[in-house]
């Protein structure tokens, strides 16, 4: 019996051996453009395009770093980004939850009608509203301020969706519990349910935190003034006709890119249990 | 226990983050007119521009930046004017975000009072009724400094709508020391002209650059570029297809480049791409690659206009791009005579529907496009006022060569409504004949086909066609 073990984990072996080169291979090539953009930006412009290329910089410098934070506000862009995508996102979790809880474990009439036109607004892009929705933001006055970047983004139909799934997973039985214990149903939401889902607000963060960041055309119609600029249409300005300079170019790209690299470290344990828990019916 | 401490220290930070959006700042642009500190009407304006020169007169200055020139004159005009207490505010915004952005506030009624870009780009907006005319700002001092060719840029219909004030021929440059390394230098020009070559010995040239070019010394270069990626730099390419006499548009604004000399000059493109005579992959080029491979010496001609041709000598100086001996050229033609443009800049007002804002922008404008010290920063381009090249003329002596071309102006743009929807046409068939997709006859039929739908469309919403 041993023996036959021992003959089968002799046979995956080899496959391991070469599964393990084969996910190596892609993780190294899924890595090389962050490898490209970061090695770029420490390169003369004419490096960067230089034929054959230098896969090492051969000469590096700071400059074009230098450049992207004396020439601009980059840590003002920097620290708008951080405001906006943070606020946005954890007012998100809060509505999200609410909401969410509410459609999965609480019975009220026109509840699944309500969802379903929920769910369809996932269907409008948003640069089908922009119009409508930059003149209620101008109404309110919030054109060229933070708030006017932020607000739009906290009502999504997405987040429901995706936290009604967990509390989908958790069984009534546990609230009902809890209701004869006397709890109320914020108490229920927040001690008992939240603790539950915890995976899918950390998937939701980190997916809703990069969508903000990147949520470039809202931020640039609603931020046209340089100081309320967030670092993705601050860098944007960079990439100029007439400045074909690639290496400064990959710095702004590089300084944009850095942030979001460190909410995903943080918050990566999250994220994965978030996917893959909707994965398995237990 | 550090991941619950993690999510507290979020939770924290985005309070903090709630409260600082709370306090930053509110828009603070005002409709309309409000008493300022010394009695006067206070009138707040918004200026908007696309990246151009930097610094006020130069980017030699401390502190040169994109806006630099407009503050200044900001400021000297709010201390100049009598009638109101102007507050300008000036914004930067990239080409690629110009449109989204007017669009946007076009719609939500709070478009900039004053737009500085070059016409081209600007023309669609003057087309939709979204400028207002700018007869009323011009004295007869402007009309006899500036060229009749540049007025006739800015006038749409029968009235100008931008206020030239610098422009930006287009042209090729080339290197001359790949030139020389190919035996060619009976083809170089003059270092301080703009040298034009007949079809034939452009052909020549090409060929002999591909051939003799020493292949040790320049690696993976390439005679010319050829790019289609996007509408990025498509004006040289419009000019290419004009190389065998085809006007492009007829008296009424349509396209006509679907005859023999429109086929011929796809033709010809499609030809020196088979043969090798330019870069590789031309359907997913740039011209921004373009530029970084003549910078890097892979590329012997290259598009070019006075600004990046500056530009790039600046950055040759700098030791940011390898120096070596670049020099002007005129796109050739089967004729015999040059091809070239220019992108005229200058100032368009909009009708924000507040006649107070518009006429104060309109007396900004004129300040700056004729203050006599204001107009010298005309010369980061080439000043559209002769009085201005005349003053540098020993300083840039490419300004004299400029002016001689003057003559072959061609207006690539035609003044036609939809020239913005055009664009985005135009590189997708060029790419279909680079792929070998379709045949020189088909494309030029095929764009000739498109562009007059989307001009016949645009006149109809012209309110310029429809007065």
């Amino acid at each position: 019996m041993f023996g036959r073990k021992r003959k089968d984990r002799m046979k995956k072996e080899p496959f391991d051996i070469l599964s393990n080169i084969f996910v190596t291979f892609f993780a190294v090539l899924s890595l090389f453009p962050l490898y490209w953009l970061f090695t770029s930006s420490l390169k003369n412009s004419s490096d960067v395009v230089k034929m054959p290329p230098d896969w090492f910089p051969k000469t590096m410098t700071l400059s074009n770093y230098i450049e992207v934070f004396n020439s601009q506000p980059a840590l003002r862009w920097t620290f708008n980004s951080l405001v906006v995508s943070l606020v946005a996102t954890v007012a998100l979790i809060i509505v999200s939850c609410l909401a969410a809880y509410a459609f999965s474990k609480m019975r009220f009439k026109g509840k699944n009608v309500l969802f379903i036109m929920f769910i369809s607004s996932l269907m409008v892009p948003k640069e089908v509203v922009i119009v409508p929705l930059f003149r209620v933001i101008q109404d309110l006055g919030m054109v060229n301020t933070l708030n006017g970047m932020i607000w739009p983004n906290v009502a999504t139909a997405f987040g429901v969706f995706l936290l009604k799934g967990f509390f989908d997973g958790i069984p009534d039985s546990l609230r009902e519990s809890a209701k004869i214990d006397g709890a109320s149903e914020i108490k229920i939401l927040y001690k008992i349910m939240l603790p539950i889902v915890k995976p899918g607000i950390g998937a939701l963060f980190i997916l809703n935190f990069v969508q903000v960041w990147n949520d470039y055309l809202w931020q640039l119609v609603v931020g046209q003034e340089n100081e309320v600029k967030t670092l993705m249409v601050g860098v944007a300005t960079l990439m100029q006709d007439l400045n074909p300079n690639f290496a400064y170019k990959m710095a702004g790209a590089t300084v944009a890119a850095i942030p979001m690299l460190v909410i995903f470290l943080l918050f990566q344990s999250y994220f994965t249990r978030g996917i893959s828990v909707g994965a398995v019916k237990e | 226990m550090f991941k619950k401490n993690l999510f507290k220290g979020f939770l924290m930070m985005a309070i903090a983050s709630l409260l600082l959006s709370a306090c930053s700042s509110g828009d603070k642009g005002s409709k309309g007119t409000e008493k300022g500190e010394d009695g006067k009407d206070k009138v707040q304006l918004t200026l908007w521009l696309t990246p151009q020169w930097e610094g006020v007169l130069d980017a030699s200055e401390e502190g040169a930046n994109h806006d630099s020139f407009f503050k200044h004159a900001a400021e000297r005009f709010s201390e100049e004017y009598d009638e109101y207490d102007v507050d300008v505010k000036v914004e930067v915004v990239a080409s690629d975000q110009r449109d989204e952005l007017l669009n946007v506030n076009l719609n939500g009624g709070t478009p900039p009072d004053i737009f500085y870009e070059s016409v081209f780009a600007m023309g669609e907006y003057a087309h939709r009724g979204a400028l207002v005319p700018l007869d009323d700002a011009i004295d007869e001092d402007a009309k006899s400094d500036i060229g009749e060719a540049y007025w006739d840029n800015v006038t749409f219909g029968d009235e100008v709508y931008f206020y030239p004030f610098s422009h930006m021929p287009g042209t090729l440059s080339y290197n001359a020391d790949m030139f020389k390394a190919a035996g060619l230098e009976e083809y170089i020009g003059d270092e301080d002209g703009i040298q034009t070559w007949t079809l034939d010995e452009y052909n020549t040239i090409l060929e002999t650059l591909k051939t003799d070019l020493p292949k040790d010394e320049y690696t993976n270069a390439f005679p010319m570029s050829l790019y289609a990626l996007n509408d990025q730099g498509d004006t040289w390419n419009l000019a290419y297809l004009r190389m065998f006499g085809n006007e492009f548009f007829d008296e009424d604004g349509n396209i006509i480049l679907d005859d023999a000399n429109g086929a011929k000059a796809a033709e010809w493109l499609k030809h020196i791409y088979d043969e090798g005579l330019t870069n590789p992959g031309a359907e997913s080029v740039s011209s921004n690659d373009t530029i970084a491979m003549f910078q890097n010496q892979q590329l012997a001609i290259n598009f070019t206009n006075s600004v990046l041709f500056n530009n790039m000598k600046a950055d040759m100086e700098s030791g940011q791009v390898p120096e070596f001996d670049a020099r002007l050229a005129n796109i050739p033609s089967e004729s015999g005579d040059p091809l070239t443009f220019t992108y005229v800049t200058g100032s368009a007002v909009f009708d924000s529907g507040d006649e107070t804002k518009i006429k104060v922008a309109k007396d900004f404008v004129k300040f700056y496009s004729s203050d006599e010290e204001l107009v010298k920063s005309s010369k980061n381009g080439v000043p559209v006022r002769s009085s201005v090249a005349e003053q540098y003329a020993d300083e840039n002596p490419l300004f004299a060569a400029f002016d001689e071309n003057a003559e072959y102006v061609f207006s690539f743009t035609g003044n036609v409504p939809g020239y913005s929807q055009l664009r985005q046409v135009l590189y997708p068939e060029l790419q279909a004949l680079y792929t070998g997709e379709k045949t020189p006859e088909e494309v030029v039929k095929s764009y000739q086909e498109k562009g007059n739908v989307i001009i016949q469309e645009s006149k109809e919403d012209s309110v310029i066609f429809n007065k």
